[in-house]
């Protein structure tokens, strides 16, 4: 006898809200109707009527965990439309700051999952290599979320003694190389919950157009920071991660190999510090009349920002395409003929950000 | 096996739970507490200009002072006003800020009076800028350290010109 159950508008595993109304046959999932806007708030529209210093602030605030990625995205867009060329040690810091970002969106994401599967005390040894990366954002940028680090032509604050954060990376490249990695790819109740899960195949990948983590894992090779290098990342060289399966494990496995490559890109950028000033330009800026779009890889994906000036005090439009947004629709594909109780691995397996999905 | 070894491990470790007595050190940017120098502020606006949220607003009392505020519930810490302020009148400090106790609005809210004083020579009421400004931009002692900014305007042109005029004069001989 087919039924039809909503699970949500709340998220089982966090506290925000999208819904997915299932159609179930028995244990078995026939099709699935995801529905977000839950938490609506407006920001392209708040964000014409603030002036330049003030939407960055504002954009900061799309998601709270890829918080920088997106002030970062949009300032970029700016630097482009007033030609603004950004100084060398600003585009480390930059980076820096973005890839330490990717480390602790990744963590708190394999924490999640840990937890949606059953597994609380990898959970909590994911959480406490996460707290690494998060007192390490705080020590450089004064806090442990909206980081507050760019402004337009820049950044605001310098990591003035580089060398003071390789103690914590060696102690994260252990945690994941010896704890989480090898509990989601060897331990056996991890794997009987991920393998063969929520399968979405390269050809699914393509039709719902998914980017970011979750793409990669259906065995297509995109990432923004390989495909159109943008920062620090053709300096300091990028390897993208990409595994066939497209089942929740080959997430798993490209998240936590992005990982590694985070470290490994943080620690070079990090080594490699060029000395000079912070910021292009002084004082409040003054964007021309002019149009930009901008992509960068968030965490979850590929960020897109289109920015309009007409030369006035506040941007003429700010268009944001987030990675969830295009990401979670795909969970529709995923969970056809999957058993109920596997739903919440697989809508956490795409990572789905509801703060940025609904901006 | 390793179970039993974790345990035993931990029976011996502390809790990594942390005591409000065992407080982690806050990093020297880390930003708290907002502080407001009225001495120092000039009640130019650059501040309220850069906060997106609007948690800083002004009051005037015609001719007699302009009220600085700041409400808490409304400030998002991004330090932004500390940064633009140009005479560093604002710092966000290592303190925990206090907190908003409901959603009626109630919470820290400061407010610095910035007292307008009369110009020495013209009378209008003014914001006096602070004394390290002035001692950089007019020396200690000097008459124009009271003027309103129309009559250092004034001053400053007719100094300008004083230090022209005999070349002029010179010129004119010739
Ligand atoms: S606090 Fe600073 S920025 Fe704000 S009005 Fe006073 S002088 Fe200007
Ligand atoms: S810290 Fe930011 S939000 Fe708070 S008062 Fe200053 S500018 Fe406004």
């Amino acid at each position: 006898m087919p039924y039809s159950f909503p699970l949500g508008p709340y998220h089982p595993a966090l506290e925000e809200p999208f819904k997915v109304k299932v159609q179930c046959r028995g244990e078995v999932i026939d099709s699935a109707t995801v529905e977000v806007g839950f938490s609506f708030r407006g920001i392209e529209l708040l964000a014409q009527k603030r002036n330049w210093v003030e939407v960055i602030t504002l954009i900061e605030r799309v998601c709270g965990i890829c918080s920088n990625t997106h002030a970062m995205t949009f300032c970029m867009a700016a630097e482009t439309i007033a030609g603004i060329e950004i100084p060398k040690r600003a585009t480390h810091i930059r980076t820096i700051i973005a890839e330490l970002e990717r480390l602790h969106s990744h963590l708190l994401w394999a924490g999640v999952g840990a937890e949606d599967i059953g597994f609380h005390s990898l959970f909590m040894e994911v959480f406490t290599l996460r707290e690494l990366v998060m007192d390490t954002l705080e020590a450089i940028s004064g806090n442990r979320v909206n980081y507050g680090m760019n402004c337009i032509g820049g950044v605001l604050r310098d990591i003035p003694d580089p060398k003071r954060y390789l103690p914590a990376l060696d102690t994260l490249s252990k945690g994941l190389a010896e704890i989480v990695i090898p509990t989601f790819t060897e331990n056996p109740t991890a794997l009987a919950r991920t393998r063969g899960v929520g399968q979405l195949t390269q050809q699914q990948a393509v039709e719902w157009a998914v980017v970011g983590p979750v793409a990669r894992a259906s065995g297509l090779d995109i990432d923004v920071r390989k495909d159109q290098p943008y920062l620090s990342y053709a300096d300091l060289g990028f390897e993208s991660v990409v595994r066939p399966e497209g089942d929740v494990l080959a997430r798993v496995v490209v998240r936590a190999l992005e990982m590694v490559e985070s470290i490994r890109l943080i620690r070079e950028a990090l080594l490699s510090l060029p000395v000079g000033p912070l910021r292009a330009t002084e004082g409040l800026p003054e964007i021309p009349i002019g149009e930009a779009t901008i992509r960068t890889e968030a965490p979850r994906g590929e960020a897109f920002y289109y920015v309009a000036s007409e030369g006035g005090a506040t941007p003429a439009r700010v268009k944001i395409r987030t990675p969830s947004f295009v990401n979670i629709p795909a969970i529709e594909a995923m969970v056809v003929g999957q058993p109920l109780a596997d739903l919440s691995i697989i809508q956490a397996s795409v990572d789905p950000c509801i703060s940025c999905t609904d901006r | 096996m390793a179970m039993l070894k974790t345990i035993l491990g931990n029976l011996l470790r502390p809790p990594r739970t942390r005591g409000p007595a065992d407080m982690p050190d806050v990093p020297p940017v880390y930003r708290g507490a907002l502080a407001h120098d009225a001495a120092r502020c000039t009640a130019c606006g650059t501040c309220a200009f850069v906060c997106a949220p609007k948690a800083i607003t002004f009051t005037q009392d015609p001719g007699v002072s302009v009220s600085w505020h700041f409400f808490i519930g409304q400030c998002s810490f991004c330090g932004l006003c500390a940064q633009n302020c140009p005479t560093q009148a604002i710092g966000l400090q290592a303190d925990a800020p206090g907190a908003t106790n409901s959603a009626a609005g109630d919470g820290l809210r400061l407010e610095s009076v910035v007292r307008l004083q009369p110009c020495t020579r013209c009378g209008a009421a003014h914001v006096p800028l602070p004394d390290a400004v002035m001692e950089a931009l007019w020396g200690v002692g000097e008459a124009e350290r009271g003027y309103c900014p129309e009559c250092r305007r004034r001053a400053a042109s007719e100094k300008l010109r004083a230090a022209f005029v005999p070349v002029q004069e010179a010129h004119h001989d010739r």
